[in-house]
């Protein structure tokens, strides 16, 4: 598609923002044209790198998985549905389907957290502090260059 | 304020005229001695997405001199931020009238939908000041920060010192054992996150693990809680003095840190940089409110709170998130805050947590 979507997108924004938002009739209209620009600009930060996040951080948490289990974990089953998702793949690169398998594995990551949480060995602290090495990189790859903080 | 209107050339044509025309019967029912209402002004207020906020002017004659009278119009909207009881609202804002903590006038809450259609209070207009963070950090507010950020807390204390038997709100909201405020608001959020979420949040179970594993101290006294009590949600004048606190929907009886941590959110530093709401330092914040509540900011427990406060504000922008995805709210603030503050908020859990660096 040309022009590229995060350009077309970044440009409908400046356009919005600079000269078809302020020509609006009153204030509530203005503002609401001013948060719809910043939501394509955001929407152009996001086209380019939206695949590539999601597959990276499947595999991240496939890996961490990987080694969870590797080590040992208590719960069978548990264990067994950690061992299932380390061993898929992402066999496509649309994005609702790399979104969709994000989530069951961000939903397994919760209950591997919980897990690790009850019980005191130094092994488990170290997967808890994989864990939340894995989370603050989340947090990097969802950032926005816009957002507060 | 009733006052004649002196000038007719500021008069706009309401761009509702069914809300208008509905609005100014409404004005008829509840002002008997006013005839010939007329809506001048109608004014959709942006922000305020628990809630539809209009300013509206209104004209009408009494006996004999004509009058122009400025409100607000809160109306339940579609869908919203939260769900909030527009009673409790309403309530508070009475309960506060002629005391430190300064609110605007309610007038009148209306539950009958025949009138707008859907439910709605009305408050007294306070003209001439900002509310947004944008416009306190520029010129000419941003001269005022220091004093405006004094005030805030000072306000804060006085909402925590309040006593909420003799303002009238003990009979009005929820009860709450001092030992009890917390396990009640982390449940509430909770639930919020498990309805509304629209894909897991693992930040923000880890944080409520951590919350149950790590209960604070029982309140030190049953207070008013605001709710949402952050630059932003009060009116400054153009010399800087706080005029009215708004947004009260979220109000309730609590541990009075709770509205202290709400209000120190890494969230709200909106100058970007550490200072709490982008007014003031957080241990001079700190010291204000304890002065002005009579109350101690105990560190452990106040830590607590600000984590609490982050797992409540990803509630929010997870609800919003998910009124917007919906289809019943489409103001775009709803997709902003899911968009921008999720993330924001998840960063602010694993800082309070020390978990960022």
């Amino acid at each position: 598609m040309k022009p590229d979507v995060d350009r077309t997108l970044q440009l409908l924004a400046q356009s919005l923002l600079l000269e078809l938002g302020p020509g609006l009739a009153n204030d509530y209209a203005q503002k609401s044209a001013l948060l719809a620009a910043l939501l394509l600009s955001s929407a152009a930060e996001e086209w380019d790198r939206a695949a590539e996040r999601r597959a990276e951080e499947n595999r991240a948490l496939r890996e961490l998985f990987r080694a969870v289990t590797e080590r040992g974990v208590e719960d069978a089953a548990l264990r067994d549905r950690l061992d299932a998702a380390a061993r898929a793949t992402d066999a496509s690169l649309r994005v609702s389907e790399l979104e969709r398998a994000n989530a069951e594995l961000r939903a397994l990551l919760i209950e591997l957290h919980a897990h690790v949480e009850e019980v005191a060995t130094p092994d488990a602290r170290e997967i808890e502090a994989r864990i939340w090495d894995e989370l603050r990189r989340s947090t990097e790859r969802r950032r926005l260059s816009m957002q507060p903080f | 304020m009733i006052r004649p209107i002196e000038d007719m050339s500021s008069v706009q044509n309401p761009a509702n005229p069914d809300l208008a025309a509905s609005f100014a019967r409404y004005v008829s029912h509840r002002v008997p001695e006013a005839t010939d209402v007329r809506v001048l002004r109608l004014e959709r207020i942006h922000g305020g997405a628990s809630r539809e906020t209009w300013r509206v002017h209104v004209a009408f004659d009494a006996g004999g001199e004509l009058q122009e009278r400025g409100f607000v119009l809160r109306r339940d909207p579609p869908g919203s931020l939260i769900e909030t009881d527009r009673a409790t609202e309403f309530l508070a804002y009475r309960a506060f009238q002629e005391s430190a903590v300064p609110v605007p006038r309610a007038l009148w809450l209306e539950e009958d939908p025949r009138w707008l259609a859907r439910p709605f209070f009305v408050m007294e207009e306070v003209t001439g000041c900002e509310s947004s963070p944008q416009a306190l950090l520029a010129p000419p507010l941003a001269a005022h920060l220091e004093h405006v950020g004094e005030q805030k807390w000072r306000i804060l204390g006085a909402i925590a010192r309040t006593d909420p038997e003799t303002a009238g709100l003990a009979a009005r909201l929820e009860a709450v054992a001092p030992d009890a405020c917390w396990q009640r608001e982390l449940a509430r959020w909770e639930r919020v996150l498990d309805e509304d979420e629209l894909c897991p949040q693992p930040i923000g179970r880890a944080a409520i693990r951590w919350l149950r594993r790590h209960p604070p101290p029982p309140a030190q006294r049953i207070s008013v809680v605001h709710g949402d009590f952050r630059t932003g949600n009060f009116l400054v004048s153009p010399d800087g003095t706080i005029r009215a606190v708004l947004d009260w929907e979220m109000c309730h009886l609590g541990d009075p840190l709770e509205d202290l941590a709400w209000s120190l959110n890494r969230i709200w530093r909106w100058a970007r940089d550490d200072r709490a709401g982008g007014l003031l330092p957080v241990p001079r914040a700190v010291a204000i409110w304890e002065e002005a509540s009579g109350l101690r900011a105990d560190p452990a427990a106040l830590r607590w709170w600000e984590l609490f406060a982050s797992v409540k504000g990803l509630g929010i922008w997870v609800s919003s998130a998910k009124e917007f995805a919906d289809g019943a709210n489409h103001d775009p603030v709803l997709a902003f805050t899911g968009w921008w503050l999720t993330n924001s908020q998840d960063r602010a859990i694993l800082e309070t947590l020390g978990r960022l660096a």
